[in-house]
């Protein structure tokens, strides 16, 4: 019989009391685990996406956003000032093109569809280079109106430095036959979406016509994406060349050293092109993706104090009941000499009896709940990632779409936060846990303290 | 000499201005006496006794105890001072309600330092000694009689071998056969332990069989026997 076990007996001195003492805290616990849970799960998926974007800088000409727009493409006298930019590591390239049926002998593997037809509906003579002005012609009687031709799908060529770049998850090309090509060369090779292979019969060492030169399949290659997987893929180089482009880029993906730089990189950028391109960080973007889950985080940080400090409450009303009811019994302790710290011990020994076994509940149950929570968290704030998810050209079928930039790869899995309870979290539901006890057992302490043993002799 | 208080003086701030409960009290009791202290409600006599008791600090004045002067001790050394030389002995009992008997006096004798493995064999002692049976000893004070509950006490009171034994209207509540009985079991055990009793009653029967009886008056001494 020491101090500790007379807290701990104490606890149960009321039965009824103390188990509705513990449900409240119970609850509380719960509640705090939860939320601990669903911020670290969103936390850690915060870092994924800003991890998985890396360090890079877009740049797209001013007015071009993949196979959109109007405008100049960036020049190679630009694109070598982004090279040599301070703390830029890298620069993938890349030029796009649509080739027609004049342009190639294959048949495009994209239906032309409602899309499609849309994107082409103002256009006229496909070989008629004259332009819209002489669109009205022959004999000049304005009721006969050319015959347009049938609009066609279009196959889009990518010439790039880094074939690896059209991969839908950012990292490498998986290619199902073949080899890659030398994206620094001119050569006339090509590596061969999968879909627009099967649909023209193509394998590696197959020749097609483009742009009026024969090239040659080096590989096959599989994004699992439709429109990537119905394109061709060439050395930068050769698509300047074949389209008497030299120089020519429509988007450059710049990776930076470290992410630290990546702002002053952006405004580096910014300066030494002006208004001839549009810069964006792949960081910045990550960060507009990820709004909605920090928003969910501060959520739950806010939960967390919140049932901290009601926890906290609990205890402290708890306690200073049961010091107040209790306040002969101290007077008495004190009085056959007892120190007022052991005192304080035994009531505090009794918290930390009637915290611990909510803990014990709160944390069972709150690892328990904590996976529903996450996810009803994540689900009612995910209205905002699926808004932006359109934002962009990036439809994937009718023969056009931009370079698919990064920020579609995070709206893809920012609905799935996986909730994991790490030993963190349950190291830092113990420690709340605690903290509870303790600040809820500081006010009962003080009044421990105040208690004067002379009342002992009081006859009231 | 066992106490000797002199010019004791407790002053109180009350809300309607200060109390003077203790008005320079001198007196002196020897080792081994039983003194008894009466006066009317009010008069001081728990105040002398909390003085005694170091419960509380007087205002002015000094208290010997074994010739160490307990008026001026830290709070530290009070609670020292209660645990091993002071035993109480209360009009309510005042015994812990969680506890058993056995656990009560157990209590006490933790507080005064002996090591726990010693502490039941001489709870049981001590509450064979004041006539309390082994079953009654497992029993929470609700369970006990007062007059039971308060030998529960004067064992608590003996467990640490005090100096003085401070009994504050000790049979007050009780009836006064029973009231008799626990009267007889210290006055016994002052002889027999040789502890020095100060005991506060307003039985008159009581006090005079007492080795002597001081009266308190508006926080006075103004009669002596013995
Ligand atoms: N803590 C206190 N604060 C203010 N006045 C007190 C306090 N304790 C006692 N008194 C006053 O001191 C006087 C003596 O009280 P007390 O020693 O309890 O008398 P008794 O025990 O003889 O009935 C009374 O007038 C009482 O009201
Ligand atoms: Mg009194």
């Amino acid at each position: 019989m020491n101090v500790v076990s007379r807290g701990i007996r104490n606890a149960l001195r009321s039965p009824l009391r103390s188990g509705a003492i513990v449900i409240m805290l119970a609850i509380s616990i719960t509640l705090i685990v939860a939320m601990l849970v669903a911020r670290s799960s969103v936390n850690a998926k915060i870092e994924e996406v800003k991890g998985s974007t890396a360090n890079q800088i877009t740049i797209n000409p001013a007015g071009i956003r993949g196979g959109f727009g109007g405008g100049d493409p960036l020049t190679a006298e630009q694109v070598t000032t982004v090279t040599s930019t301070a703390h830029i590591g890298s620069v993938a390239s890349t030029l796009t093109d649509q080739a027609g049926t004049d342009d190639t002998n294959l048949t495009p593997s994209l239906e032309l569809g409602s899309f499609g037809q849309r994107m082409q509906r103002f256009e006229t003579s496909t070989g008629d280079s004259n332009g819209p002005t002489d669109v009205i012609q022959g004999d000049g009687s304005s009721d006969s109106a050319p015959a347009r031709p049938a609009r066609t799908p279009r196959t889009t060529i990518t010439g790039t430095t880094d074939a690896n770049s059209i991969a839908s998850d950012g990292s490498t090309l998986t290619l199902t036959s073949g080899a890659t090509v030398d994206s620094t060369s001119s050569d006339l090779v090509a590596l061969v979406g999968k879909t627009l292979a099967e649909k023209n019969s193509l394998s590696v060492g197959s020749t097609f016509t483009l742009y009026g030169k024969t090239f040659t399949v080096n590989g096959i290659y599989e994004t699992g994406n439709t429109f990537q997987d119905s394109g061709i893929v060439v050395p930068l180089a050769t698509l300047q060349t074949a389209t008497e482009q030299p120089g020519a880029v429509t988007s450059a993906v710049a990776t930076v050293d470290s992410s630290e730089n990546v702002t002053a990189t952006v405004s580096a950028l910014k300066t030494a092109l002006g208004d001839k391109a549009d810069i964006t960080s792949s960081a910045e973007q990550a960060e507009t993706s990820v709004a909605s889950l920090r928003s969910i985080s501060s959520l739950a940080t806010t939960g967390v104090v919140g049932a901290t400090i009601a926890g906290a409450v609990i205890v402290l009303l708890t306690m200073t009941m049961i010091v107040r009811e209790r306040r002969r019994e101290i007077g008495v302790i004190k009085a056959i000499g007892g120190t007022t710290s052991k005192v304080i011990t035994q009531f505090v020994t009794e918290a930390l009896t009637l915290t611990l076994v909510s803990g014990v509940i709160g944390i069972a149950l709150g690892i328990f709940v904590s996976g529903s929570i996450t996810d009803g968290l994540v689900t009612s704030a995910s209205a905002a990632p699926k808004t932006t998810q359109g934002q962009g050209p990036m439809a994937s079928a009718g023969g056009m779409r931009g370079t698919g930039g990064p920020t579609q790869r995070f709206n893809q899995g920012l609905q799935q936060v996986t909730s994991t309870v790490t030993p963190q979290i349950f190291m830092g539901a113990a420690g709340i846990t605690l903290l509870i006890a303790i600040l809820g057992s500081a006010l009962p302490a003080y009044l421990i303290a105040r208690v004067r043993p002379a009342e002992v002799l009081r006859t009231e | 000499m066992s106490l000797e208080v002199k010019d004791l003086t407790k002053t109180y701030n009350a809300s309607h201005g200060k109390v003077t409960a203790l008005d320079s009290v001198s007196f002196s009791v020897s080792t081994g006496e039983f003194a008894s202290i009466i006066g009317k409600s009010g008069s001081g006599k728990s105040t002398l006794l909390s003085l005694l008791g170091a419960l509380d600090t007087p205002t002015k004045g000094e208290i010997h105890v074994d010739d160490i002067n307990i008026a001026r001790l830290s709070p530290h050394k009070q609670t020292a001072y209660r645990a091993k030389k002071i035993g109480f002995v209360f009009q309510q009992y005042n015994l812990i309600p969680n506890l058993s008997a056995l656990e009560n006096v157990m209590l006490a004798l933790e507080f005064g330092g002996m090591r726990a493995s010693e502490r039941k064999e001489r709870a049981r002692e001590l509450l064979t000694a004041v006539g309390l049976e082994p079953d009654q000893q497992l029993r929470k004070p609700a369970k006990l009689s007062g007059g039971q509950q308060q030998r529960v006490s004067i064992a608590r009171a003996l467990a640490n071998k005090p100096a003085v034994i401070l009994a504050d209207e000790p049979t007050g509540n009780l009836d006064s056969e029973t009231g008799k009985k626990i009267f007889d079991l210290l006055h016994d055990l002052s002889r027999t332990e040789k502890t020095t009793i100060i005991a506060v009653t307003h039985d008159l029967d009581i006090a005079g069989k007492t080795d002597r009886t001081y009266m308190l008056k508006d926080g006075k001494i103004t009669t002596k026997r013995g």
